[in-house]
């Protein structure tokens, strides 16, 4: 029954990859890539839902220390950007504590598609995501937290679409993704390193060139 | 100024070193990471270590740079920048000396980083000539030997410039440091005076200008390539004759004595006025000092001139000395035609001083 459920997502998730040869057109020198990339990102969203107050907290993190650490040029861009389709979401928790959260079965029944969700940016703005409350004192996400979450989200999407991956898409990299990465590219004859690789991108045809 | 620190996110937990290369070239080795997304804020590469974001620069600006990623500080070192001839590798910031004008002033703590340094080396660009500098080297003779002798014999087209107090070299390293090996390592070694009183006092340390003189011994033994290093001061400004005659009569062996102006950074910022010697009021020293080591065979030179302060006479030996990543010029110095072989100003040189000092060619 789950299983069924999931069948359209999954395959949305493994037809993701069709739309990184375009967007990695940004690697040429000069050329910026697009600001959006359309189905990926709603789908992104669409996962991504339940998770969104776990990761708030989990933000500290990363963006605590890479924020209070100083005189690197880092620390403001972050705040030049949320318009990126993912950035609201990301956790940027870089955490090897497999975070508490509800594992990734239950999300697409507590996110069964609102049809506004596939529009642009819509009531939701990531901006107001990205921003925790300021109680909490946090500095906003830095642009590699977001663009490192990013890429691990669409692994997670990519591996949980072949069913090496049952954890929640978080854009975390936690003991749970190393293992269902070791998996993917032992049966694909890869080198196993458990890690992101460039052939394992390849293979899972994310962010390939 | 070049950032040669970024911040960086790392996949891994321990730190590493690697090559970063576009997507465009191709096929990665072992120890590349490609560029897998970049966006207006930065770019993120995938190697066998995993993924890397890194904030501020681009993929094509990061191309063939080889770079020690700290994870857990999340900082991108760029070590071996592709396409600069002025890379250094800092591997100790522990010294034996506390030199008055010291521009990187050291600390107490090692951090031992020479095998990432090792592979670093082994990843450089074709016929790179890498610098190492500390710290005091040398305090850890024995790792940086052994580090220079394995990337030389498994790299014969890098050589090595190290920068060293020279104090720490004994007999029983003339055979070691007479290997053929070291044809390709310079060894730059300060000196700052021809006698030690002076000497010691500008390093802060007794007994160092002896400890100098029996390292530069083992040095010749061992017949190594020596660049003698004089950074100006106004206590040693009017004793530069002395140690011409000094290096001319017992240092001849040198490849080089470089006479270096103080950078304005480290101790020599809060006590410059102090220290600077200003050589366009007080040139006659320095000049008398480069007629007689020239007229004695030893090839003198000045860093850190720029060259419109410094007599027509002797505006060949000032050196575009200041690396790529540090170097400015004012701007008065705008309409010089003589930018391109002229080392300009250290990134930190307050502007004021340096618009006043320049007169454009």
């Amino acid at each position: 029954m789950k299983r069924r459920r999931f069948l359209i997502p999954s395959l949305l998730a493994a037809g993701l990859g069709a739309h990184d040869p375009a967007r990695a057109a940004g690697d040429e020198p000069g050329v910026v890539p697009p600001p959006t990339d359309p189905d990926g990102a709603s789908l992104a969203r669409l996962y991504s839902q339940d998770h969104l107050f776990t990761l708030a907290s989990h933000r500290s993190h990363s963006s605590h220390s890479s924020h209070s650490s100083g005189s690197g040029g880092g620390g403001h861009y972050s705040h030049t950007s949320h318009r990126s389709s993912t950035s609201g979401y990301d956790g940027g928790s870089f955490s090897y504590d497999p975070p508490a959260m509800p594992s990734l079965p239950r999300t697409p029944s507590s996110s069964p598609s609102p049809p506004n969700q596939t529009a642009p940016l819509p009531l939701f703005a990531p901006s107001e995501r990205a921003s925790p409350p300021t109680s909490d004192g946090l500095a906003p996400l830095s642009g590699r937290t977001r663009r490192f979450a990013a890429i691990v989200r669409r692994v997670e999407l990519a591996l949980l679409a072949q069913d090496f991956y049952k954890g929640p898409i978080d854009g975390t990299v936690t003991p749970e993704l190393r293992a269902a990465l070791r998996a993917f590219q032992g049966k694909r004859g890869l080198d196993v390193t458990g890690t992101i690789t460039p052939a394992t991108l390849d293979a899972l045809m994310v962010a390939s060139q | 100024m070049i950032p040669l620190s970024l911040r960086g996110l790392a996949e891994a937990k321990a730190p590493y070193v690697v090559r970063l290369r576009t997507a465009a070239c191709g096929e990665p080795g072992p120890d590349d990471a490609r560029s897998v997304g970049q966006d207006d804020e930065g770019v993120a590469f995938s190697g066998s270590n995993g993924l890397l974001a890194i904030d501020g620069a681009s993929a094509a600006m990061l191309d063939g740079d080889v770079v020690l990623v700290d994870p857990r500080r999340q900082r991108v070192e760029r070590l071996l920048r592709a396409g600069s001839q002025h890379n250094t590798l800092v591997v100790t910031e522990r010294c034996d000396q506390l030199c008055v004008m010291c521009s990187q002033p050291p600390k107490k703590t090692h951090v031992d980083r020479f095998a990432l340094l090792e592979k670093a080396c082994l990843l450089a660009a074709p016929d790179l000539l890498i610098g190492i500098s500390g710290g005091e080297p040398t305090l850890f003779k024995e790792e940086l030997l052994g580090m220079v002798e394995r990337v030389i014999s498994a790299r014969p087209d890098l050589s090595f410039h190290i920068l060293s107090n020279g104090q720490h070299f004994t007999e029983q390293d003339i055979p070691r440091l007479a290997a053929p090996v070291y044809r390709r390592v310079s060894w730059g070694i300060p000196i700052y005076a021809a006698t030690a009183g002076l000497h010691d006092a500008i390093v802060a340390k007794d007994g160092a200008f002896v400890a100098l003189q029996n390292g530069l011994a083992v040095l010749i033994m061992a017949g190594a390539r020596v660049e003698l290093r004089t950074v100006l001061v106004k206590d040693n400004l009017n004793a530069l004759p002395e140690l011409a005659r000094f290096v001319a009569a017992r240092l001849q062996f040198v490849e080089a004595w470089s006479l270096m102006q103080l950078e304005h950074v480290g101790f020599a910022k809060g006590r410059w006025a102090n220290l600077f010697a200003d050589h366009r009021e007080a040139f006659a020293p320095l000049a008398e000092a480069i007629d007689y080591a020239t007229l004695h065979g030893v090839r003198a030179q000045l860093f850190n001139f720029p060259r419109c302060t410094v007599p027509a006479a002797y505006r060949r030996l000032a050196r575009a000395s200041i690396s790529d990543w540090k170097r400015k010029f004012p701007d008065r110095c705008a309409p010089c035609r003589e930018q391109v072989e002229c080392g300009g100003f250290f990134a930190w040189h307050p502007d004021d001083h340096a618009n006043q000092m320049v007169q454009p060619l």
